[in-house]
């Protein structure tokens, strides 16, 4: 008898060793791993793109396509977006009712900052764009917010984008499982399947880039929101990542979220983490 | 009695085949139906990605849509491939026209009557 | 003979045809609601369809016109542009990972 119990001893914590191996393997599979998604995003572009110069991804489908490259350089000497940035300049130097201005809510008074953005907020467990933290700026001193898809919005992020023309993206992901959750919400986003048409942000920008959807060239997803806000031929004004975000939902036949949406700031966080060393180009100009 | 209803027959008969005739004379007239919900944004927007004769400024994300007959000579075969590419390839770009309800079972045929014209 | 026996089993064809039974109002109410249900859910999980919405309110705009046949039938279309949405959220939920770049 004594034999049986110690072989059902034996061969029980045998299972149980081999569970918690095979947990431990479970949860290494699953488990985030930022940089290596880096790694292997960055080698898949270059490796498909080897002619393309690494900065010059931030340019989307100008690095792509040799003539429309052309048409971009052509209007380079008075691009669409300046009147954007001139605004941005304004409202930024102009005070609130209050007398505080934008610059109090930022750090370095909110010039050359942008490429700090998204970043995770381990106060309020969340993700925080530049959009967000400009309308929160406002409501903190006592103004209404502006519309995420509108001018104002878009010359704000416009002028504090070329004040950090050039400067590499510098995204953290702080060692917190709740950051490492919205990196993840944000990787998931942009790989999910949606809309009736059943297109994934993936299937245009990592499985097509530099084709066309009938005369539209694609962007790459490395480096796509380096250059936000742009001025689009296409809207004939401005637009910022939000309403970039809306209107590809849209044009998968899904209803767009709120903008800001939990959801899409987690997107933007993982893209800009992707982009990390590129080059701010923002404000940009597109088709 | 016999006479005359043998003379209606026949011209009751002449009637439906003038109509039906004069019908499908004027549909091949105008575009075949197919090509209309092939080209139709709302509908199939099938230039969107495929070159296909007879339309302007094709995306390339897809093949070109040519010798249709040849490459598919089995119908059923190239009506799933509309219905759902997904069952072949899960990681295609093409919509799913027929299990997300873009294109109903009738315009998927019509569709694939268009295509082996191609 | 022949030629009238013909015509007249054809227009009784055509009239057996159209001879279904007309939606009530209460049959619209109960397809919307299933519909809005399902739209509802499809919220929820943040993947909701344009031509859903679509469907929704030409169901709505069809009853308003008293013309139920039109609704009950846009609401059902709607309630199926639904539910496939919320299969494709749910299908994704775990098929998202075949796209990752590694």
């Amino acid at each position: 008898m004594k034999i049986f119990r110690t072989m059902a001893s034996v061969v029980v914590t045998i299972m149980i060793a081999t569970l918690i191996v095979a947990g431990a393997r479970a949860a290494a599979a699953d488990s985030i791993d930022p940089d290596a998604d880096f790694k292997a995003f960055r080698d898949y572009f270059t490796k498909l793109f080897p002619n393309v110069p690494l900065n010059d991804f931030v340019n989307g489908p100008y690095s792509m396509d040799a003539e429309l490259r052309k048409q971009w350089e052509a209007i380079d000497d008075f691009p669409p977006y300046d009147f954007a940035i001139d605004r941005g300049k304004q409202m930024f130097a102009t005070p609130f009712k209050n007398g505080k201005s934008y610059g109090d809510c930022f750090p370095d008074n909110g010039i050359g900052i942008r490429q700090n953005y998204p970043y995770f907020d381990d106060k309020t467990g969340e993700v925080i764009t530049l959009e967000l933290a400009l309308n929160r700026c406002r409501e903190a001193n006592g103004e209404e917010p502006y519309s995420y898809v509108k001018d104002e919005m878009a010359s704000l992020t416009a002028y504090m984008a070329f004040t950090s023309r050039g400067k590499p993206f510098d995204i953290k992901i702080p060692d917190d499982p709740r950051a490492l959750a919205a990196y993840q919400k944000g990787e998931e986003y942009f790989y999910a399947r949606r809309g009736q048409l059943n297109f994934s942000c993936a299937s245009c920008h990592v499985q097509n880039p530099g084709n066309h959807i009938r005369t539209e060239v694609l962007a790459p997803a490395l480096g796509i929101v380096a250059a936000m806000p742009i001025y689009r031929s296409e809207w004939n004004g401005m637009g910022t990542m939000s309403r970039r975000l809306v209107t590809c939902n849209s044009q998968v036949r899904g209803v767009p979220l709120k903008p800001q949406d939990e959801l899409y700031r987690d997107v933007e966080y993982y893209l800009s983490y992707m982009s990390n060393g590129l080059p701010i180009s923002g404000p940009g100009a597109r088709p | 009695m016999r006479g005359r209803t043998a003379h209606g027959t026949a011209l009751f008969v002449a009637a439906v085949l003038a109509v039906v005739l004069f019908a499908g004379a004027r549909a091949s007239a105008q575009t075949l139906p197919g090509q209309a919900l092939a080209f139709d944004r709302s509908k199939g927007n099938c230039l969107t990605c495929h070159d296909i004769k007879g339309g302007d400024s094709p995306g390339n994300l897809g093949p070109p849509l040519a010798d249709m007959k040849t490459r598919f000579p089995d119908r059923k075969e190239l009506a799933a491939i509309v219905f759902d590419e997904t069952k072949r390839n899960p990681q295609t770009v093409m919509p799913p026209f027929g299990r997300n309800l873009i294109l109903t079972d009738g315009e998927i045929e019509a569709i694939v009557d268009f295509l082996y014209t191609r | 003979m022949r030629v009238w026996i013909c015509l007249a089993a054809t227009c009784w064809l055509f009239r057996a045809g159209a001879a279904q039974a007309a939606s009530t109002e209460a049959d619209f109410k109960t397809a919307m609601a299933v519909a809005e249900t399902a739209e509802q859910d499809a919220g929820t999980l943040k993947n909701q369809w344009i031509p859903t919405e679509q469907a929704l309110a030409a169901a709505k705009k069809a009853a308003a016109g008293g013309d139920f046949d039109a609704a009950v039938a846009q609401a059902k279309e709607a309630e199926a542009l639904a539910k496939a949405s919320i299969a494709q959220a749910k299908e994704q939920q775990t098929a998202w990972k075949a796209g990752i770049i590694r």
